[in-house]
């Protein structure tokens, strides 16, 4: 394959900052098809439009998930991206590796694709970029039999769940977010490995509201640590922030001289719901007003613990722009056990009623999100049988109108509209 | 009253050899059996493929169903993602 004149991509390589440019050169050594994919881009930045093929039929047998079938659209002139099929791979919960398994993966990669990567990609998973179809069974059978592992979702699949690290590494975590995710993980090989539903769905867990895999953001159901009692503290050494003898933040921001800590300012002052202030040199919380929000505990890791009667909030339908604009997920449970105990069982309740739900109400390419904003907030907390609390509520309303149910009203309103015809013509 | 589940996956490639678009949603098979739950027909679709009767097609974010001989080539025209 032959090396192509890229002068605009060059230019990418002139600034201070590592270049993916530098990084694909090199690599086209040893892996020459990669020359194609600077040809490719290059020529793209000319015409200003792309010149790869989404989507296709390829897959692994048995499976309806994990590899996305790309193409490109000039195979004549750029015979190396041809085929250029991105594999997923299901990362382990948390994304632990032993640097063997790392190099096995890669040694893997390097003899099935382009030995380009992703680590890892937004849904989590390990991306391995640009293979050809032929090469997809043999990589396929070579990871799950020789490393053990398996290929993560994409289509109309459950996407691979994610977790954030947890309780293996992580005090503040709420419950076990690795158990979590691996037991549903394993619940849910099926919807995982075969499309299941109107669109993509995802489901991420967090250990607290620091929410380190992003799950409101970016899940259709986000499972976040909290707790229902009392965020614990030690006065004691709350007096060692205010003297400055412990480091505010673990000591995270030390690299720069932000002057003395002021427990005031940086603390009392920025709690959203202005449930914190010092009486007799005590620390004290309104802890009915807090929202669980993390940060004072952020800030003085020593002096301020989650409570212990903790569980996890539920929230639904966050998504990207692709459609209808990016949207965070809206609370629906603020606070459930989440608990191996009893297999996770309330959550596993809740997440298959919206399934059912949203597989018969939601529209082809439809976000669980979407759906719920068509239908509205108090006819998918319905369907979900769950009270509306105040919680629910986002703005003061709008609308003037209350429109009730038959069963919400004593006798119903039971009508033969043609007797009521009869008498009112229409 | 439900159909049988093999009612069901003639039902399902009947609809696949006739519908005037050859790649379809999970959801255009609901109509097959309007009694069937979307998990049975789901079920039932991607046995067929499992049979070898219909085919996965995938944008990489939705993934479609499709008789292999309605699909000229492996690749998919459609510019989504
Ligand atoms: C103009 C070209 C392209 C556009 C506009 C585009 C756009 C997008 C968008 C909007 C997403 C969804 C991102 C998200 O929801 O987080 C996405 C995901 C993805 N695209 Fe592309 N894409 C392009 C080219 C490619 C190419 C050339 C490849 C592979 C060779 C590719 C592979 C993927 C993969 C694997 C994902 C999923 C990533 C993940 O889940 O981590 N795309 N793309
Ligand atoms: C069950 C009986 C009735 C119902 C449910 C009803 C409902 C309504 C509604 C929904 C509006 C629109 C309000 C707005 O947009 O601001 C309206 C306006 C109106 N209704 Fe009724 N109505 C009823 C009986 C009556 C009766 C008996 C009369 C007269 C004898 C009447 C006269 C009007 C008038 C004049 C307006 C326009 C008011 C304005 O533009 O400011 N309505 N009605
Ligand atoms: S989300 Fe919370 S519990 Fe999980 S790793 Fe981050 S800070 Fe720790
Ligand atoms: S967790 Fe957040 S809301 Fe609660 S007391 Fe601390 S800063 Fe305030």
């Amino acid at each position: 394959m032959a090396k192509h004149e890229t002068p605009l991509l060059d230019q990418l390589e002139s600034g201070p900052w590592p270049s993916f440019v530098t990084d694909m050169k090199h690599q086209a050594e040893t892996k020459p098809e990669v020359w194609d994919i600077l040809g490719q881009l290059e020529l793209s930045y000319t015409d200003k439009i792309t010149h790869w093929k989404h989507g296709g039929i390829v897959g692994v047998f048995g499976y309806g998930g994990g590899i996305v079938g790309r193409y490109s659209d000039l195979p004549k002139r750029f015979p190396g991206v041809e085929h250029f099929h991105t594999v997923r791979v299901a990362q382990p919960s948390s994304k632990y590796y032993s640097t063997k398994h790392l190099r096995d993966i890669m040694n893997l990669w390097e003899k099935y694709g382009s030995g380009m990567t992703n680590f890892h990609g937004s849904t989590g998973d390990i991306i391995l970029l640009g293979t050809r179809t032929e090469n997809l069974e043999p990589l396929f059978w070579d990871l799950t039999h020789d490393l053990g592992q398996d290929l993560g979702g994409s289509g109309s699949n459950l996407r691979t769940p994610a977790n954030c690290i947890g309780q293996s590494r992580c005090e503040w975590s709420c419950y076990d977010t690795e158990e979590c995710c691996y037991f549903l993980t394993q619940k849910y090989q099926d919807e995982i490995h075969r499309p299941a539903f109107p669109y993509k769905f995802k489901f991420k867990f967090s250990g607290c509201a620091n929410d380190c895999v992003a799950a409101i953001a970016r899940s259709d159901i986000a499972v976040i640590g909290t707790w229902r009692d009392n965020i614990r503290i030690d006065q004691a050494a709350v007096k060692e922030y205010v003297a400055g003898n412990y480091p505010a933040n673990g000591g995270a921001h030390s690299g720069r001289d932000w002057g003395k800590f002021d427990l005031q300012k940086e603390v009392i002052g920025l709690c959203p719901t202005g449930c914190m202030w010092m009486e007799g040199g005590q620390l004290k919380i309104d802890d009915k007003e807090c929202t669980r929000c993390m940060h004072c505990i952020n800030v003085m890791p020593r002096a301020l613990r989650p409570g212990v009667d903790t569980g996890a909030t539920i929230c639904v339908g966050a998504k990207a722009p692709i459609l209808d604009g990016a949207q965070f997920a809206t609370l629906i449970v603020p606070f459930m056990k989440v608990s191996k105990d009893n297999e996770f069982e309330e959550l596993v309740n809740f997440i298959e009623t919206v399934w059912d739900w949203w597989m018969e109400v939601g529209k082809n390419r439809e976000r669980v999100g979407e759906t719920m904003q068509r239908v509205g907030l108090p006819t998918f907390i319905k369907v979900m049988g769950i009270e509306p609390i105040p919680q629910h509520v986002k703005e003061p309303r709008s609308n003037p109108y209350v429109f009730w149910q038959d069963e919400e009203v004593p006798g119903g309103f039971e009508r033969d509209v043609v007797e009521f015809r009869k008498k009112h013509a229409a | 009253m439900a159909l049988s589940i093999e009612d069901l996956k003639l039902a399902i490639l009947e609809k696949a050899t006739k519908s005037p678009k050859p790649q379809l949603y999970i959801k255009d098979f609901y109509e097959c059996d309007a009694d069937a739950k979307p998990r049975v027909v789901k079920n039932a679709a991607n046995d067929l493929v499992k049979e070898g009767k219909l085919m996965f097609w995938s944008s990489g974010s939705t993934t479609m169903y499709a008789l292999k001989s309605r699909i000229k080539n492996e690749e998919g025209a459609e510019g989504v993602n």
